[in-house]
């Protein structure tokens, strides 16, 4: 995994640094505009960490001229323009996230692997959280050694939300996903599914727990 | 730029009303000179006519007397004699008007009259000698006209002419008659068309003022770019319309000053700050560790709520867009779920039905409602529910089971820098203030109520803008932009009495009623 750190400040741009090293990504740092565009020529990055106010030119631009040129690789804003406009903006120009510093380093760097594992993104073949491991392409779940069976759906479902662990999966996003046109969602069908996912989970011994949050979605965490 | 800034789309509707004005009254005023040109016209045509045929008949009668005089001769006795040529005795004959002659001597007897009842009516008023000339014989019963007539001298004798005013007057009522008929057929349309053109001339000259005028009502926080069209302008209007742009031109200067002004205070505070975190996240774990990130905390949200509240109070809110509060809630309360996890609060939505979008700033309210569930978050005992409600037509309501807020406090809480006692040390005080500070920009109202069951019940209403937007429907107005500041009250219950009643209070003094004194507020903030 190989990340570009684009940031001014030579400070946060050397804690960045040793931040993500140390969570295992390989990391170059660009102090500006110029020097960014050098990077991305020069080699392949999976993931882009950019902050807005640069000394030689303004990251969005660089953000929108990455896309321009149909350049898909995930881009994480981290900055200090903190109106909520700016985030609208921000996220309407291309980015996948938006950090407004300062920020905590766990926080950045779960928010990066967050970012990696979206579908087609780099992380996407084994997802992990805690104790439970889903092989992507295999389909099959194993809590901790041990392999357990699920339903197609409920495999679904789990993938949804280790996809965005730590994050609400909103419940329209999950009907969207398991339900289509021709076999829409009963009305609690999507209840049903995390009822019988959490015993599954629970039976098994996961150390990873379906939260619900009512009216909204469904967020799975470590317990 | 707070009030000074508030009716931004008003002129449309001004200039629509002003342009139809405009070419109603000059079409009415143009009619006005019209018919009264054509009056005077007819008027002086009328007596011109008359004192033209009056002349006629004055130099009728002259000649007329001159050729009885031409025909005259004395006779033996010394008394004249009239050999008339029968064209003359024809032409008296046939004037059934009555034109007669007479012939007197020097004595005031006639010697010959054509006919002897009209010698006897004129007979008085004929002017004596020597004078000569026209006379005029006032009417009578047998020449209800009156007469004119004419004397001259022949010699020895004096030639009298006359002839009632028949003839005079019937050609002049055929003149005038004739006049009134065919001129005014002419001058009619010739005064329609006058009035058309100009009522055309006016509509079409003020058309590219009510392009200026949309052009107007487009001019917002968030295009201050726009300019009014200059081109086509009337000469007349065009300085007008020059000094408006040179006005919006500095408008914008001025907003994107503040806004390089926001985003460098925000870069100048976060930087260091982020430095800070990420090197306080380097050390290792321990007691004192803690107590930094706690320290650091404190201070980052301080400053962001600062910032926000400096930018509310000194950028205008563009209120243009469309704000769908369900999903404001749903992102507001998925941001906040990992928090209200590691608190051991449930966080959950109800809604009746779904409100239907309402006319605002959908990040402002987003930023509203994160700080309401950040305030119910931080006092919702672990193992309690934190709930948001959202009712039609644009009510956000946050209930938690928390301590409540006691009656006492209940308005100053959402002053500025207000701390509740025993509240917890990360707040800043400010983070209802900037809640109320939305919500009266939407032109609505925040206040807080014991929950039924223990606890607090906060009331975000953004139905102001509804009310407004119906009320622009309604007059076809296109005001979409209203920066209400200095509007709405900012943390009173709806049901305490119609002079509460958000967007009634105008008084910006009633706003800042329940705000600290500066030194209280700095007392606050380093304490």
């Amino acid at each position: 995994m190989r990340l570009l750190v684009i940031e001014d400040e030579p400070a946060l741009a050397g804690l960045l640094r040793g931040v993500l090293g140390r969570a295992g990504f390989a990391v170059d740092a660009a102090e500006g505009v110029a020097g960014a565009e050098d990077c991305l020529r020069l080699a392949d990055y999976d993931a882009v960490i950019l902050d807005l106010g640069l000394a030689d030119g303004d990251g969005l631009a660089l953000l929108r001229m990455l896309r321009g040129r149909g350049q898909a690789l995930p881009v994480l804003i981290l900055t200090a323009r903190d109106a909520p406009e700016d985030r609208v903006v921000g996220l309407d120009s291309g980015a996948d996230d938006y950090v407004v510093k300062p920020f905590h380093s766990e926080e950045l760097v779960s928010r990066m692997r967050a970012l990696l594992r979206r579908p087609n993104a780099a992380l996407g073949v084994d997802l992990t959280l805690g104790n439970v491991t889903l092989h992507t392409t295999t389909r099959q779940l194993q809590v901790g050694v041990a392999p357990v069976t699920l339903s197609v759906r409920e495999t679904s479902l789990l993938e949804m939300l280790l996809r965005r662990s730590g994050q609400v999966v909103p419940r329209d996003t999950i009907e969207e996903g398991l339900y289509g046109f021709d076999n829409p969602a009963t009305p609690n069908a999507v209840e049903v599914l995390v009822h019988r996912l959490r015993r599954r989970l629970q039976d098994a011994g996961a150390t990873i727990i379906v939260h619900t949050i009512r009216g909204v979605g469904y967020l799975l965490a470590e317990s | 730029m707070s009030e000074g800034a508030a009716p931004v789309g008003r002129p449309a509707g001004l200039a629509h009303r002003g342009g139809g004005g405009l070419a109603r009254r000059l079409a009415w005023r143009l009619a006005v000179v019209m018919l009264a040109g054509v009056g005077l016209a007819a008027a002086a045509v009328a007596w011109r006519t008359i004192a033209t045929i009056r002349s006629i008949d004055d130099a009728a009668l002259q000649s007329q007397a001159q050729l009885v005089a031409s025909q005259l001769a004395a006779g033996p006795d010394g008394r004249p004699t009239l050999q008339l040529p029968g064209t003359l005795a024809a032409r008296f004959r046939e004037s059934d008007d009555g034109s007669f002659f007479l012939v007197y001597g020097r004595s005031d007897h006639a010697l010959i009259a054509w006919d002897a009842n009209a010698a006897a009516a004129v007979g008085p008023f004929v002017p004596p000698p020597p004078a000569t000339g026209l006379f005029r014989v006032p009417p009578s019963v047998d020449y209800p006209e009156g007469m004119l007539g004419a004397v001259i001298d022949a010699g020895p004798w004096r030639v009298v002419v006359a002839q009632t005013h028949e003839q005079s007057q019937a050609l002049l009522d055929s003149v005038l008659h004739e006049f009134l008929f065919s001129t005014l057929w002419l001058l009619l349309p010739i005064g329609a068309m006058t009035v058309l053109i100009g009522v055309v001339t006016i509509v079409q000259g003020l058309r590219p003022l009510r392009e200026a005028s949309e052009a107007a009502a487009c001019v917002g926080p968030d295009r201050p770019g726009v300019r009014l069209p200059e081109a086509g302008m009337p000469a007349e209007v065009q300085p007008l319309v020059a000094a408006v742009n040179e006005a919006l031109a500095r408008l914008e200067q001025a907003i994107d000053a503040q806004r390089r002004f926001f985003a460098e205070a925000a870069h100048a505070l976060r930087t260091p700050l982020a430095v800070l975190t990420a090197r306080i996240d380097e050390l290792p774990t321990a007691p004192e560790t803690a107590a930094l990130r706690g320290d650091v905390n404190r201070v980052t949200r301080l400053v962001g709520q600062m910032l926000a509240m400096a930018r509310l109070e000194d950028l205008p809110l563009d209120l243009t867009g469309t704000v769908d509060l369900h999903r404001v809630a749903v992102e507001v309360i998925s941001d906040l779920a990992p928090l209200a996890i590691r608190r051991q609060v449930e966080l959950m939505l109800t809604e009746r039905e779904r409100p239907p979008p309402i006319r605002g700033n959908a990040a402002a309210v987003a930023l509203a409602l994160t700080n309401l569930l950040d305030n119910a978050l931080a006092y919702a005992p672990a193992g309690t529910a934190v709930e948001v409600e959202l009712a039609a037509p644009a009510t956000i309501r946050v209930s938690d089971r928390g301590p409540g807020v006691p009656a006492a406090e209940r308005q100053a809480i959402f002053a500025r820098y207000h701390r509740a006692r025993g509240a917890r040390p990360a707040g800043a005080g400010l983070g209802l203030a900037i809640v109320a500070e939305i919500a009266s920009a939407h032109g609505g109202s925040v206040w807080v109520e014991e929950r039924a069951g223990g606890g607090a019940e906060f009331t975000l209403d953004l139905g102001g803008m509804l009310r407004v937007a119906a009320a622009e429907e309604r007059s076809g107005d296109l005001a979409p932009l209203r920066r209400s500041r200095g509007q709405g009250v900012l943390s009173r219950r709806p049901d305490h009495g119609a002079s509460a009643a958000p967007g009634e209070s105008r008084d910006d003094d009633a706003r800042r009623l329940p705000i600290s004194s500066p030194t209280q507020a700095a007392s606050t903030i380093g304490s």
